[in-house]
């Protein structure tokens, strides 16, 4: 009997320490999941005014390749508070982040933003390019 | 001793619960009050606007040998605009949703603060509506109404509402600016001018109306101080030049403004809450039921402008302002 129970702690406490010794899924320092994925790119742009209306006359047109978005908002827009949303590939994630109204202002310096895939490990820059339908 | 503990505390419940649960509650007949008796509501909902109603309902009644109504009165803190009345008729609704009023007294009269009807039919319960047109010197301030009935054998019943607060707001109606004709829209005078008018004061044209048949353009509302590519074709008169912030916004359809099924309103809080950080110059291609905060270049007010109808035949669009002083 004792040595029943011996045997079952001893098999118990093997499998804790195991567990234990585990590694925890590995996390940046947003504390997003960092995974195997390595692509890295923007499958949907949308720009907002600042009445949370869409401002562009088409779809913005995505190149992967040369990482430029180009995209036509309408005639009178305000470009100084419009408010862009990526849909990017899965586990990627944007750098700089969007908080809030972004200045597109500067139609000469387009705005830039990069794209980082899942392991964290493959950056692609992406160029905004705006053009007010005349 | 434990086991037995526990069958008679089981047995007590069980006892406990199967009483409570076979208690009956037998019907009564409410009995009525033997007196006469009062009661009041609000009618009208939203914000309190100068000039504007606010609606009450005064309902009086008494056992038939107690007498008979003999006159209603409402006093209000601060006397209402002349058109205040207490109305001489109680409604009822016929078959088809209709309101219809049968005759009770004589039409109210205004005095001082007061307004009373005297009834001249023989009745002993009546529901009058009350209309409060609020006054100049309300604004700003809180009113309070006191409603009051006498019956024949000397009783008098009385019913406070209140206080109920008054908008430091404005609103005007249904403007119709027009293209190159009255298209200057002034938020200072809360009306729309034609380009000889507006040359006369200047200072006080806050935005243009401009209507343009390109598909991207259609009815715009600029500020006359915007970059000219946003008032194609437009000569503005002499010093008219105010740079007016707006800001555009949708959903917004204020209901005393839209008179639309929405309940929505803007009080004098969300005035005081609107932010201009993100405003621009110029709302091109406004379509109806669409909304622009307004800022004056002056800092004096702040407008919430509701477009009603755009028409692009006649070019030209049904607006409704609403205006908040700030300083």
């Amino acid at each position: 009997m004792k040595r029943y129970i011996s045997i079952t702690a001893a098999v118990l406490l093997a499998a804790m320490t195991w567990l234990g010794c585990k590694k925890d899924q590995p996390v940046d320092e947003d504390g997003l999941l960092i995974t195997t994925r390595a692509e890295c790119y923007v499958s949907n742009f949308e720009l907002l005014g600042a009445d949370f209306q869409t401002v562009r006359t088409k779809n913005a047109v995505i190149d992967t390749t040369a990482c430029t978005i180009n995209v036509e908002v309408f005639f009178g827009t305000d470009l100084k508070n419009l408010w862009p949303q990526f849909s990017l590939v899965t586990d990627a994630k944007l750098d700089p982040k969007i908080t809030g109204k972004v200045d597109f202002s500067d139609l000469a310096n387009p705005k830039q933003y990069t794209v980082v895939s899942g392991n964290r490990q493959v950056r692609k820059t992406y160029k905004i390019f705006i053009t007010v339908k005349p | 001793m434990s086991a037995k503990y526990h069958q008679h505390t089981v047995f007590l419940f069980a006892l406990l619960l199967a009483m409570a649960g076979c208690k009956e509650k037998d019907y009564a007949i409410p009995e009525p009050k033997g007196v006469m008796q009062n009661d009041a509501i609000k009618r009208s909902i939203g914000p309190n606007l100068v000039g504007q109603r606010i609606e009450f309902t005064y309902a009086m009644a008494l056992p038939a040998a107690r007498g008979k109504l003999v006159s209603a009165q409402v006093d209000a803190s601060i006397a209402g605009a002349p058109a205040t009345f207490l109305e001489h008729r109680s409604f009822y609704t016929n078959s088809s949703g209709v309101d219809v009023g049968v005759e009770v007294g004589s039409p109210s009269v205004n005095k001082d603060n007061a307004t009373t009807v005297t009834f001249t039919k023989d009745t002993m319960a009546a529901t009058l509506r009350y209309y409060y047109v609020v006054p100049e010197e309300a604004r700003g301030k809180s009113v309070k109404f006191t409603f009051t009935g006498k019956s024949s054998n000397g009783e008098t019943v009385t019913y406070n509402l209140g206080p109920y607060n008054i908008s430091v707001q404005d609103m005007k109606l249904d403007l119709k600016p027009v293209d190159a004709a009255a298209c200057y829209i002034s938020i200072e005078d809360m009306a729309v001018y034609t380009a000889a008018e507006a040359a006369t004061r200047p200072d006080k044209i806050d935005l243009v109306y401009v209507y343009r048949t390109t598909s991207n353009y259609l009815h715009s509302f600029v500020a006359p101080s915007a970059n000219a590519q946003y008032l194609p074709g437009v000569t503005l008169p002499n010093g008219v030049n105010r740079a007016t912030k707006l800001i555009r916004t949708w959903n917004l359809r204020d209901q005393q403004l839209a008179r639309l099924q929405f309940g929505v309103f803007i009080d004098d809080a969300d005035f005081e809450k609107q932010r201009f950080d993100a405003a621009t110059d110029a709302a091109i291609n406004t379509k109806a039921e669409a909304g622009l905060w307004v800022l004056t270049a002056d800092g004096k007010y702040k407008a919430y402008v509701f477009v009603n109808a755009v028409n692009n035949t006649a070019k030209s669009a049904t607006v409704s302002i609403k205006r908040y002083r700030l300083n």
